[in-house]
């Protein structure tokens, strides 16, 4: 029997620039469900990329679907942002507002229904590891805890697509654990993607990669693809070796 | 009574129904009031979070406002009728965007949108100062008159402020357009027609009331490009 899934993310000679400069350049990708990691080096275009991937930026040209709709199509656009989750790379926040306060705000403004939005946010806080701190200001809060407000916010309403911009940076090594367990829980039912520097995120909790160099992906598959790639290359693990050769091999 | 707990309870889902009553905090007054005026919790928040609408904001203006007050007691100037439009005109370029909402990045990538966000965060600036505009007039006595003076250029001033905000994405040169444009209105007044005759020149106000009409057109059809440049 042939089933035919449609992808979360399907994205066609995708291309991005900022005035004059190209950021994003004829990205063709096509994202089902699971953990996808996107890595580069910076100015690669990665999070160019997930802001366009979360209806923030409207492409320069090329086609884009995201979980089946049209983002530019102002209902289509809609209905991708109630089944959204986004982190971007700097979380802005309302220092007076408490945790709950805070995911709750965003809860409200994804249009969740309002008997579920309490036990949802509560859920979302818990999920985080915040429960004792959820009756705090925000403005007492560490970088790394700031960092997982983000995340509960980004995951309150259960998005089918849950984008994530380092989301990493600020966790200390037992959040980093704990963190990779709920993408992997997240990746079960919807999508994932995260763009980090950090390999061993990709290693221990994605099942795709791409590597993006210059506004191109110039590599796609499994984590394991990408250490196979590793001879000739320079770090630590063959993770890293294969993200050096494949990053030198792109650029010749 | 039995003390057996009956199999089919999800205990996970009556934990988050509990923890969500007990961390959720009770509203502010000026949230609960909102939210029932509008029968909206979310447009309650969303009006909550406006940058110019925060208790220093607010502070600051009821002091320029107090300062209006004894400058008109004294001089029999009308203060407030200058200085109310270009309250509202920079209160309305600081309600949204970026570098002036923290949130502003991710609110982008919301279900409401963000031209409904800007909406209603304008129509909130331009009310609150419109009462903060009518209590001090009352203060200083004849208060339909003087409130006539100031409600038509403020409504001319808070559209070239969205406006401004809109076209270059910076509320600081939103502010500085109110500032700047209300200055050359009110010196090319003095200049031409003698003394404070941009607020005190009845003929002018159907002139504010065009251009009003006109920036407000040009900040929606602004709002609406955005929306639409998908």
């Amino acid at each position: 029997m042939v089933t035919n899934v449609m992808p979360n993310v399907d994205a066609r000679s995708l291309t991005q620039r900022i005035g004059r400069t190209t950021i994003l350049n004829g990205i063709d990708l096509e994202i089902s469900g699971g953990v996808f990691g996107l890595l580069g080096p910076n100015g690669a275009g990665k999070t160019t990329l997930l802001r366009t991937f979360a209806t923030i930026l409207s492409p320069a040209s090329g086609e884009l679907r995201l979980l089946g709709y049209d983002p530019r199509r102002g209902a289509g656009r809609t209905a991708i942002r109630r089944r959204l989750g986004y982190l971007p790379q700097h979380l802005g926040y309302y220092p007076g507002f408490t945790v709950f306060e805070f995911v709750e705000y965003f809860a409200l403004l994804k249009e969740m229904p309002n008997a579920e939005i309490r036990p949802a946010v509560a859920r979302a806080i818990e999920r985080v590891g915040l429960a004792d701190r959820a009756k705090s200001k925000l403005k007492t809060l560490s970088g790394g805890m700031l960092r997982r407000v983000g995340i509960a916010q980004a995951i309150v309403n259960d998005p089918d697509l849950l984008l994530l911009d380092e989301p990493t940076a600020g966790l200390d090594p037992e959040q980093r654990v704990l963190f990779r367990a709920l993408l992997r829980e997240v990746g079960q039912t919807g999508t994932v993607i995260i763009s980090t520097h950090l390999i061993e995120d990709i290693a221990a909790a994605c099942n795709q990669v791409a590597l993006l160099d210059a506004g191109r992906i110039v590599f796609r598959g499994t984590p394991d693809d990408l250490s196979a790639s590793a001879e000739g290359g320079v770090g630590d693990s063959a993770l890293e070796r294969g993200y050096t050769r494949v990053l030198s091999g792109a650029r010749g | 009574m039995s003390d057996r707990v009956p199999p089919d309870v999800d205990f996970g889902r009556v934990w988050a129904h509990v923890a969500g009553d007990v961390w959720s905090p009770p509203p502010r007054a000026a949230e609960r009031v909102l939210a029932r005026l509008l029968d909206s919790q979310v447009f309650a928040r969303v009006i909550v979070t406006t940058p110019s609408l925060v208790v220093s904001w607010l502070l600051a203006s009821v002091v320029v406002l107090g300062v209006g007050i004894v400058v008109t007691a004294q001089t029999g100037q009308p203060w407030i009728a200058l200085l109310a439009p270009v309250l509202a005109g920079i209160g309305i370029a600081f309600a949204y965007g970026p570098g002036v909402d923290p949130a502003w990045e991710l609110s982008r990538s919301m279900a409401i949108s963000e031209r409904t966000v800007l909406l209603s965060r304008v129509a909130s600036v331009f009310v609150v100062n419109a009462l903060l505009g009518l209590l001090a007039s009352i203060v200083v006595g004849d208060a339909l008159t003087l409130t006539l003076q100031w409600l038509v250029p403020m409504a001319m001033l808070s559209a070239l402020g969205l406006a401004a905000a809109s076209a270059s994405g910076s509320a600081p040169v939103g502010a500085a357009a109110v500032v700047l444009g209300w200055a050359l209105i009110v010196l090319g007044g003095s200049v031409s027609l003698g003394g404070m005759a941009a607020v005190q020149d009845a003929r002018l106000l159907p002139i504010y009331g065009a251009l009003a009409v006109v920036l407000a057109g040009v900040a929606l059809a602004l709002s609406e490009r955005k929306a639409t440049e998908w």
